[in-house]
């Protein structure tokens, strides 16, 4: 390993070994390195085949823009498609490559190469479409295959979500995110500063420069010791500003919280100002084969001799259009690297670059034309960039610069605008379209002086203070020509490595008419993946504006999208998994009914509600025939808590609620209630209840439990913007009166003994009355309600007494029998009596009168929500579906929603099954059923058709019980 | 390191929802502190706490021991059609989170600003807490916040993964 | 996640906010209308590309059912246009 690290220098720690596992093989690399640098460390240079034609490739880059080489991480670790340049190396860390199989080394998947001619660009599209997709997917799948997702979920830890707030957000602590979080922070504002990168610095960690008088990491050291003794700068290093939404809204995705139960943290950020300080991305140049391994960006090699101590090679050619790969060369040189020449593009070439190298060849007004070398580069074809003879000169390392390129990503997210620059050749930020600046490099400030000047500007001028003086330094000026590609390439010269898109692909794209660059994006795939083309993007643009003739702006960009690099799926959900996903709510007597067997689940409004409590041995039907058996012969309990309850109160309810429910309410006596429809104004049925009358100015009106909360948005809205001078207050008190619902013929025995000071005789306490007072001494509102056609009483209390009052129901009850009744008899018992369901027999189609309510819509009102809609949609019809009983004969089951047709021939429904229960006091199966005209066509024989039967079916009233409502109101 | 908080799940409180113009509210139940005037801030006086939480609207917190007693003052069924007042005690099920981190495990479920300078030892509001409507005040060394009774297991069961 | 300024509680979260469309003209008499005119109060609903307003309602806060003016194009708050009806 010696062999391959300088002796000195570097941001490792030579002191601390790291054992680790690559595509099987154990390796060693130190502390402070990331699997890239530990891999380059080892010698190795292929370390991954390339998606599409399973090219050998090697590592290209150094951090978030490396488009090559996706490990899968194993074990503990495990997740999928990292890009090894961003993953610290840890003690025990298993990694593999994607994209390959068996190894790098020998993939089988290479045979692709022979026939790379044959798929091109568009091929996919071209040759597996419809309707054969489904067939070919499955193995396109596989062998495109990235890496697979983790099978288990990790062992420890947990990932979080959290909401932030600050004054300004950094995005960035390079050089200028620093200076600018060091004026803000000491102007006193909150300031958040977040970086990518394990350590904080950016571009300074790669480069040898000098800030003050001393090196610059020594200044990035002083300020990040300050900023983190500022009580008001919350600085975090390993995490990513990864999208930048409207209202100033972001996310910060952090992977090593400082909390060992976190795998990883997300802050949702609101942030008063943002600067966007995210520095440059050096683009690749667009050479013949320059996916060879050991073919990098210089500013990747830069990176791995000056911060991880590789020697990357014995001999390096330097390729490059501008002048910062100059600093580079001599970064090379002075670890050790011969350098056998620098190709540059240029035919002048700026004379501070050239004094920076004084002993290396410069070959002005060059091109490296292919990269040679079977499996890694063994060499270059040099050629003079206007044409002629080549040469080929020998290397094993081979660096190239194309320009830098500011990472306008998180501007460009915030819908900032952008405008192309000619002397960058580049594309910079223009005008913020929210509170946001752009700094440093990211802002086209190329030299280390210009960026510090700009952070500490723009952070004065949001923190409303005067620009602090920046240190000095030195810095190469950096100037660039552009060459979006070398024409006279020969070999596939690729654009964008990681989908291996190559300049033919995008010609061909612009052949057949994919002219803008968002269509050429998505033919040719050129800029997807997990890098999103971070390194190829413009040279992309560049070659479409060179084919076209027009320039860069005329092309544009293509869209940039958050994540602005992968983020877990872990760390957007959050704490939300598992028995959280969903919300959920319980009433007080779930404990009760879990110790009792209850089977629960949601049943409506994220309530968890007992659906039936089966006894040993029974079975599912059986359970629920004997909870309907019991209320229907002797006595059941529910628990009716769920159901939604207002107190409404002051003069103008009465006008209120014959305004919104169809019938007159506003006729109501003290003491008395009346059930009701609502509907929405275009006529829907949107839910029934019951409204109960205190008192002249109070009044308790119920809801169904699923639609509680939209009727209360209802009300409010109506009160709040149409009749905002009524005096009506709405007090939502669902979960203040709970009930206990006794139901069933020996209900008023089991209230007798459990003792009441109310009169529960039928003439004092009649259908629809209610009374308050003390059951079994607890304080009590009891209503004369029926949602099971028996009678009931609906015994409201507080929840905090809902408990003790269940225990004594449960007490008082046990001679006649008593036992509770889940959710599944509570359906099969409404279904018997006909009484509507929200969801089942109501859908955007059925209106009262469908379903035999008409009585319920009153005439005598000229105006209440929904009866001018009804009217004009009933005088536009003669057909309409109306509900009716269905017996199936023979007897037998027919699922919920099957069909109903004329004859069960293959002909246009005339209806369909709402419901279809065993009644146990019918003794058969009976159903409920919406069926065209079905109002007059009782004992009618319809036919239920199904996938593999025909069932007929004779049409009823839909009433399969006590169709007088003697029992509900005895 | 873990989060350095004590949550506890606290009993219920005596509420009242207040509604309706300040001066018909202060004329009826006399007693009452000062009506906070500040959207969003509350007021403390004879052993409760007023606090505004919405327009025309307040919400009246004391000691559960003390219902009965308010009930006798407000006389709630008795109450002129201008204002509304109804007890709410058994609807909110409130959690108190203490400690060095409190405003951090808050900021897990809370998207409001919970900074002193942003939401000060006066200030009460009804907020979300993990995708829940919540109100949430300052307490003694961190914040109470209250949800919806029904909904109490599952802010438990969120806090205790929080804690995790 | 918008941040939509509640006239009681100031800016908030969008996420305490439940969306209650675009405001549509001050409900007619439907006694006193046409059948078309009432059919097109019930069915036609705003939808520029530009500003619009819009109601919600502050569900998790504080109650309110508020207007804002949203530009649909950039969901920048905005104020009022001048030619707005």
């Amino acid at each position: 390993m010696p062999h391959n690290r300088t002796e000195t220098g570097g941001r490792i720690d030579r002191g601390q070994m790291v054992n680790f596992t690559f595509n099987g093989h154990k390796l060693q690399g130190f502390a402070g390195d990331t699997l890239a640098s530990a891999l380059l460390a080892n010698g190795i240079r292929l370390t991954a085949r390339s998606f599409k034609y399973h090219r050998p490739r090697g590592i290209v880059g150094a951090g978030i823009e490396e488009p090559s080489t996706l490990v899968e991480l194993m074990g503990d670790d495990a997740s999928g498609n990292r890009p090894a340049t961003t993953v610290p190396l840890r003690e025990g860390m298993i990694a593999k490559t994607v994209n390959c199989w068996p190894s790098p080394g020998f993939d089988l998947g290479a045979i692709t190469q022979l026939i790379s001619r044959f798929i091109p660009a568009g091929f996919y599209y071209k040759t597996f479409k419809w309707p054969g997709w489904h067939l070919y997917e499955p193995s396109i799948r596989k062998a495109a295959g990235l890496a697979a997702a983790p099978t288990a979920p990790p062992k420890q830890g947990h990932f979080e979500n959290r909401f932030g707030h600050c004054d300004l957000l950094i995005a960035g602590a390079g050089p200028a995110g620093l200076m600018a979080a060091l004026t803000a922070g000491r102007a006193g504002l909150r300031v958040m500063i977040a970086d990518e990168g394990t350590e904080a610095g950016g571009s300074l960690l790669n480069r040898r420069l000098t800030i003050g008088d001393g090196p610059a990491l020594d200044w990035v050291q002083g300020v990040v010791d300050e900023l983190d003794n500022l009580p008001n700068v919350i600085h975090l290093q390993n995490a990513t500003v990864w999208a930048y939404r409207e209202h100033n809204y972001l996310m910060v995705n952090e992977r090593a919280p400082d909390n060992p139960s976190l795998l990883e943290r997300n802050w949702r950020m609101r942030a008063g100002h943002v600067i966007c300080a995210t520095g440059a991305i050096e683009r690749a140049l667009v050479f013949g084969n320059n996916d060879k391994p050991g073919v990098m960006l210089a500013s990747a090699a830069q990176a791995y001799v000056n911060r991880y101590g590789v020697r990357l090679g014995q001999r390096a050619i330097v390729f490059t259009n501008n002048n910062s790969a100059y600093a580079v060369a001599a970064d090379l040189a002075a670890a050790g690297i011969t350098v056998a020449a620098i190709v540059d593009s240029r035919m002048d070439v700026p004379e501070e670059a050239r004094s920076m190298v004084a002993d290396i060849d410069i070959l002005a007004g060059h091109v490296v034309t292919t990269a040679r070398g079977r499996r890694q580069v063994r060499g270059a074809a040099i050629a003079p960039v206007d044409g002629g003879a080549s040469q080929q000169i020998a290397c094993d390392l081979l660096a190239h610069s194309g320009g830098w390129n500011p990472a306008v990503h998180l501007w460009s997210q915030s819908r900032g605008a952008l405008r192309y620059d000619d002397a960058l050749t580049s594309f910079l930020p223009d005008r913020p379209a929210q509170n946001a600046t752009s700094i440093g490099a990211a802002d086209g400030q190329m030299t280390l002086a210009d960026a510090l000047d700009r952070g500490a500007r723009a952070a004065a001028d949001v923190a409303g203070v005067v620009r602090p003086d920046i240190p000095k330094s030195t810095d190469l000026p950096y100037a660039v020509t552009p060459l979006w590609r070398v024409k006279q390439a020969t070999g596939k010269a690729f654009l964008d490595i990681q989908n291996d898109v190559t300049v033919d692909d995008v010609h061909l794209a612009l052949r057949e008419g994919y002219d803008n660059v968002e269509h050429v994006k998505r033919y040719t795939t050129g800029g997807m993946g997990i890098d999103q083309g971070k390194t190829g993007n413009i040279n992309i643009i560049g070659t479409v504006a060179m084919q076209q003739g027009v320039p860069l702006d005329e092309v544009g960009t293509t869209t940039f999208r958050s994540p602005y690099s992968p983020v877990s799926f872990g760390a957007i959900g959050g704490l939300r998994e598992d028995s959280v996903v969903l919300p959920y709510r319980h009433t007080p007597v779930t404990d009760w009914n879990l110790k009792n067997g209850a089977f629960m689940y949601e049943s409506g409004a994220r309530w968890r509600r007992p659906g039936y409590f089966p006894q040993a041995g029974e079975s599912f039907q059986e359970t629920i025939n004997r909870e309907c058996r019991i209320v229907r012969n002797g006595v059941g309990v529910y628990d009716g808590s769920p159901l939604g309850t207002f107190e409404f109160k002051g003069r103008d309810v009465g006008r209120f609620l014959d305004h919104i429910y169809t019938n007159i309410m506003s006729t109501l006596k003290p003491r008395q209630g009346r059930y009701g429809l609502m509907l929405s104004d275009d006529g829907l049925i949107i839910d029934d209840g019951v409204a109960l009358r205190l008192s002249e100015y109070r009044w308790i009106v119920s809801t169904s439990t699923g639609h509680a909360d939209a009727m209360n948005s209802h009300f409010e809205e109506l009160l709040q913007t149409q009749f905002p001078d009524w005096n009506v207050f709405v007090t939502p008190v669902t979960s203040q009166w709970n009930n206990a619902t006794i139901c069933g013929p020996d209900a008023r025995d089991v209230m007798q003994a459990l003792g009441t000071d109310i009169d529960i005789s039928s003439d004092a306490l009649p259908f629809m009355g209610f009374a308050d007072g003390q059951v079994a001494d607890i304080p009590a509102r009891v209503v004369r309600v029926s949602f099971t056609g028996e009678l009931s009483f609906e015994v409201n209390v507080a929840p905090r007494d809902l408990p003790a009052l269940w225990g004594k129901i449960m007490i008082a009850g046990a001679p006649l029998g008593i036992a509770p009744i889940g959710s599944e008899a509570n359906h099969v018992l409404r279904v018997e009596k006909g009484f509507l369901s929200l969801g089942h027999e109501v859908d955007g189609t059925i209106d009262p009168y469908d379903l035999g309510l008409g009585w319920a819509m009153s005439r005598k009102k000229p105006d209440y929500l929904g009866k001018h809609a009804v009217a004009i949609r009933r005088a536009g019809t003669s057909n309409r579906r109306e509900l009716v009983g269905l017996l199936p004969e023979p007897d037998q089951m027919v699922p919920e929603g099957a069909p109903l047709t004329p004859g069960g021939d293959r002909k246009p429904t005339e209806g369909l099954v709402t419901a279809c229960v065993y009644s146990t006091v019918n003794e058969r199966w009976v159903g409920l059923a919406l069926l065209e005209n079905g109002q007059s066509r009782h004992d009618e024989t319809v036919h239920v058709r199904l996938k593999d039967k025909i069932v007929v079916a004779r049409v009823t009233p839909p009433i399969h019980y006590d169709p007088a409502g003697e029992r509900l109101r005895s | 390191m873990p989060y350095d908080v004590t949550i506890d799940r606290l009993p219920i409180f005596s509420l009242f929802d207040l509604k309706g113009p300040t001066d018909d509210l202060a004329n009826w139940a006399a007693d009452l502190p000062d009506f906070p005037q500040v959207a969003n801030t509350r007021t403390q006086g004879n052993g409760v706490d007023l606090c505004f939480i919405g327009p025309n609207r307040w919400l009246l917190c004391a000691d559960i021991k003390s219902e009965d007693t308010l009930i006798t003052a407000l006389r709630p069924a008795e109450a002129p059609p201008e204002i509304s007042i109804v007890r709410v005690s058994d609807t909110l099920a409130f959690f108190r989170i203490t400690g060095p981190d409190a405003a951090q495990v808050m900021s897990i479920g809370c998207p409001l600003d919970l900074h002193q300078n942003a939401f000060g030892t006066d200030a009460v509001s009804y907020t979300e807490f993990f995708g829940l409507k919540a109100l949430v005040m300052r307490c003694d060394g961190g914040f109470d916040c209250a949800v919806e009774q029904s909904f109490g297991n599952m802010i438990a069961d969120y806090l205790s993964r929080a804690m995790a | 996640m918008m941040n939509i300024p509640c006239p009681f509680c100031g800016p908030r979260n969008e996420a305490e906010f439940a969306f209650g469309g675009p405001v549509k003209p001050d409900r007619p008499d439907p006694n006193m209308v046409s059948e078309e005119e009432w059919a097109a109060y019930l069915t036609q609903v705003p939808n520029p590309l530009g500003p619009v307003q819009e109601r919600w309602w502050h569900v998790k806060g504080c109650g309110t059912w508020l207007t804002i003016w949203r530009d649909t194009r950039t969901h920048d708050i905005v104020v009022r246009p001048a030619d707005a009806s």
